[in-house]
This record gives C-alpha cells, structure tokens and sequence, in this order.
C-alpha cells in the first residue's frame, strides 16, 4: 500500500513498481504545484552491494490533465541512465561520496527530462544527477546536503530524482491477516487483544521523482485560477511506468534487452484504487490501461468487496453499512469523477462525467500550513488535503478505511447514518518519516548502516 | 505504434527472416533468402518477429520503439516451419 506491490504482474518488478503518488499546492511556494511519484517499493535501506535504483529500461512518466477528458495534456518523461566506472569492482563505493562527481561512485546514475504537449517533445534536461542512496557514515557522509544538491531547476520547474524515505505508514501485516485492524482485534470475527499497529513500511525506502512546477505552467489556459469553482481550477495528475514490449535475455552476457514500444505496466492515481478495489484478476489490467477508459472498473468502485466484507469481519459492528445496497455515489465522486459543487461547502474538483481514477487537484483552494493541516483533508475539514490532490501527510488508509466503512455516504445520501465505529476506523499507525516543509518533502531516506532489521513477535503463535 | 502496410513488411521482413534464419534456417531456401533485395528505408537494427496466432496471416514486427504489423500468410507459413525445424 497505498500501491506497494499492488498487483500479480508488477510484483515481479519493483523497478517500475508506481507507490505513491502527491500532488498538492506547495505551502511555501502557494503559487506552485509539487508531484511526487515514488517506485520501488519496501526497499530494506542496507541491500547492498546492488543497492536500489532506478532501471534504465523503464520509462516513467508524470500526467496532468488539464482539459477535463482524463488525457495526458502533459507529460513529464524521465529517463535514466547508469554508468559502472570500474567493471572490474563488485563494491557501489570505493571510498566517501562527499560531492555526486566523486570518482569513488562505481555507479552513478543521471536521467533526462522530457516535456510532452500538444504532441511536441521538448527535452528539459540531460545528465540530470541522481544521488547515490544512503549507503551508512563512511560512504555517503553529509547525506542530507548530497542530496540536497542534485536538485536542479529547469523550464521554471524544480526536479529531484532519487531515494527518499518512504512517508506513508500502514499495517500490512495486520490488514492481509484477514483485514484485521490491530486495534479493533476484539471486534473481529478471530478476535485477539487490541494493541497498536505496526507501521509495516518503518526504515524502507522508495525511489522518488518530484517536480515543482508553477501552476501557470499546467492548467489549461497556462495562468493561475483563483476561482475554485471554476472548472479550469482542477488537473487531474496520475504516474506510469512502462516497458519495452519484448524483452530478451542474451544468454552471452547474462543481460536483458528491449525492443518495440513502450508498454505501460504500472499506473498509480488515487491511493489504494488498484490495491483495494479492483479484483485480482483485473489488477494487471488496471495497471495496463488509461484513465480514460476506467468506465471499465466503475462496477468495482461502486461496489467495493472491502465495504461487504467489513460486516462480514466485524459482526455486528456495520450493520447500517451491510443493509446498504445503492452504487457507491461517494466513492465513486471521490475516486473517478471528483466531487461536484454543492456536495462539501466551498469546494469541489469535478472534472466531468468521464470515470477515470487519477488524484484531482483544485488549485485554486490556497494551501493549508503544515501545523494546521488536519490528516484526513477534506473528510476533516481540510480542503487542502486529499481527495483534493494528496498531500505527504494525509491519513490514506484513514481516510478510505472511513470513506468505504460510509463516513462519505451521507454526502450524496442523507438518509444514511453511518455506523458509529466507521468514523474511528484506523490501523493504528503513523509514518515514520513524515513530510517535510521543503521541496522534495520527503526525508533522507534511512542509512544501510544505521538500520536494524525488523523483528518478529511470536505474539500469538 | 502499429503500421500495417506492404511496404512495411518488405521493409522489416527482409531482416526479420535474416534473424530468424539463424536458428531455423532449414526451412528457408537458398533462393528465397536470395530473392529478397535490401531497400533504402529497411530497418538496420534488431528486429524481434512474433507470431500471436499460427493461424493466420498475421506477423509482428518490433524495432526501435516501433512495432509493425504485416499480413502475409505465405511469409507466416514460412516462418512456422522454421520454427518447427530440428
């Protein structure tokens, strides 16, 4: 989760595995718009030598629609490239990386940006650095100001590419043990003693490709909505990853080859879409096609199996919520269209009847400051945060284990009381590595040297 | 991109069944392999050549960041015996 290992095919890829995705007006610049998109999820910080990259045979992409038809008005591509200065080496390092053109790097890693609109292709950058990852004290001293340097602004827009802690915390080992919530274990159908969650994503990393463009830059008529309900004040953002169609082992080397087009195998716009709501036997599909065609997988947005399983797990805990048997209008405003005005007082972020999953981000309601953003957005009042885009620090699973328990039904059905657990639903966890005040918003992600590997609790077993 | 066309075939097939001749050259002729004149715009790089269905006249081309789509049974026919060689 939100995205991590979502789907069948993309778990055997984690180079261009899609984690997470923000979008948000950033609070210290107002008249900006910062994307992340994170990849390669749950990487244990000390798996050296071969540490985490991104792969050159991917390409990975940032979306902005800003038309209204869930197409990439605009594309941000980037490319990687990595270069072994010493073949004859099996070592990532040689000595202290102090600067990124230190020649003790045995693999250092630069990428290209590519700006895609109106069909025209226009290369921002080559060369763009990467930072190593964090490998401990003695390899990459001074982490923070290494990174820190290999941002770079182009066209007006501020680029970083690299590893990141990963910021959003969620019980895995809890929610897949027969979606058990640790601390509602009582009220379970196997009950167990309540305890606090497990941030199963504590001390991992994930890859980041975060960009800080002015809003100017991607709306529709290239200027700066004040007017937040006006339809041109939403985008709609989404990332992909894609490979070569064909793929083929040289036996001789030992490596792999692409060849033919590219083949989207990995797309990430709201959290938890694909991980949660769509079947296991259409999350390789999910992952393969457009926004634009998700009229396909409204049936699983309507009707989420999670919203019918939760009475099921939790006897007698959502009895408002099992007699519930409309579409999902909620979900669905919140997941595949955007909420139309008039459903929450002084907001909306509709972007028409075209069911399509993508984050919608009205950039026209001003940033909330990081001490008074409330973590469940716009359900807590905060208009700021998700579903309006997705901030660093928004609860998710929060958030949509409340949303699919039908905190949100009474929004487009008030005769429908929600259950009085569904408003305190929670796994019980808090990030680790909560967001930043500055761009890229994500924190230096954990040292190889200084993390311990988890443990594990015998706990009932 | 798919690019379905005749000149496209005569294009990239010219080096598809080069390549697949390396491993299954029994089933190509001397002459066949002989008949077939090099064109200015053919492809000059690795080719990968599928066949989604045995059946019918349909071959797949990937080069680049292309893939071309032909039809030509007899070339399909020609190229499923290849495979089928030992």
């Amino acid at each position: 989760m939100s995205s991590h290992r979502e789907a069948p095919e993309i778990s055997q890829d984690p180079a261009a595995d899609n984690t997470d995705v923000y979008a948000f007006v950033s609070p210290d610049k107002p008249d900006t718009v910062t994307i992340i998109a994170n990849f390669l999820p749950l990487q244990q910080p000390y798996g050296g030598p071969n540490f985490y990259e991104f792969s050159d045979d991917v390409r990975y992409r940032i979306h902005i629609s800003n038309q209204g038809t869930a197409q990439g008005d605009l594309i941000y591509e980037f490319l990687f490239e990595t270069t072994v200065r010493n073949p004859d080496s099996f070592l990532y390092n040689t000595g202290p990386i102090e600067t990124l053109d230190s020649e003790n790097w045995n693999r250092p890693q630069t990428y290209t940006i590519t700006k895609i609109e109106n069909g025209r292709r226009s290369v921002l950058g080559r060369g763009l650095p990467v930072p190593p990852v964090n490998v401990g004290p003695r390899s990459t001293p001074n982490y923070g100001e290494l990174a820190r340097s290999a941002r770079r602004l182009r066209n007006r827009t501020w680029f970083f590419a690299g590893q990141r802690a990963d910021a959003f915390n969620v019980d895995l080992g809890s929610i897949f043990d027969l979606g058990a919530l640790r601390p509602f274990n009582e009220a379970h159908l196997i009950p167990m003693a309540a305890m606090d969650g497990v941030n199963s994503v504590q001390a991992t990393n994930v890859h980041s490709i975060a960009m800080q463009v002015p809003i100017d830059m991607i709306t529709r008529f290239k200027n700066q909505p004040t007017n937040r309900f006006s339809p041109h004040a939403t985008v709609g953002v989404w990332a992909t990853a894609s490979r070569r169609q064909s793929r083929m082992q040289d036996p001789a080397t030992g490596t792999s080859v692409g060849t033919g087009p590219w083949v989207q195998v990995s797309r990430l716009g709201n959290p938890l879409v694909n991980e949660v709501l769509i079947p296991m036997g259409q999350k390789d599909r999910w992952n393969a096609g457009r926004p634009a065609a998700d009229a396909a997988f409204r049936e699983y947005v309507d009707s989420p199996e999670l919203a019918r399983l939760l009475p099921v797990l939790y006897p007698d805990v959502f009895p408002n919520l099992a007699a519930y048997d409309k579409p999902r209008a909620d979900l669905n405003a919140i997941l595949h269209t955007g909420i139309p005005r008039g459903v929450v007082p002084e907001f909306q972020n509709f972007t028409g009847a075209t069911q399509a999953d993508m984050l919608r981000l009205n950039v026209a309601i001003p940033p909330t400051q990081p001490e008074d953003q409330n973590p469940f957005g716009v359900v807590g009042g905060d208009l700021a945060g998700f579903p309006n885009g997705r901030r660093v620090n928004d609860d998710i699973v929060g958030i949509e284990l409340r949303a699919v328990a039908g905190v949100t039904i009474p929004l487009v059905d008030p005769e429908y009381t929600p259950d009085e657990t569904a408003s305190q639903l929670t796994d019980g966890t808090q990030s680790a590595a909560p967001g930043t005040d500055s761009f890229p918003y994500l924190q230096d992600p954990s040292g190889g040297y200084q993390t311990r590997p988890g443990t594990v609790d015998e706990g009932e077993n | 991109m798919s690019d379905t066309s005749r000149r496209s075939f005569i294009a990239a097939g010219g080096v598809g069944v080069g390549a697949l001749a390396i491993t299954g050259a029994g089933a190509f002729t001397a002459s066949a392999s002989a008949s077939a004149t090099p064109s200015a715009d053919r492809a000059k790089e690795r080719v990968v050549a599928f066949v989604p269905d045995h059946t019918t006249d349909e071959l797949h081309l990937l080069v680049d960041e292309r893939e071309v789509v032909v039809h030509d049974r007899d070339l399909v026919v020609r190229l499923l015996n290849a495979a089928g060689s030992r």
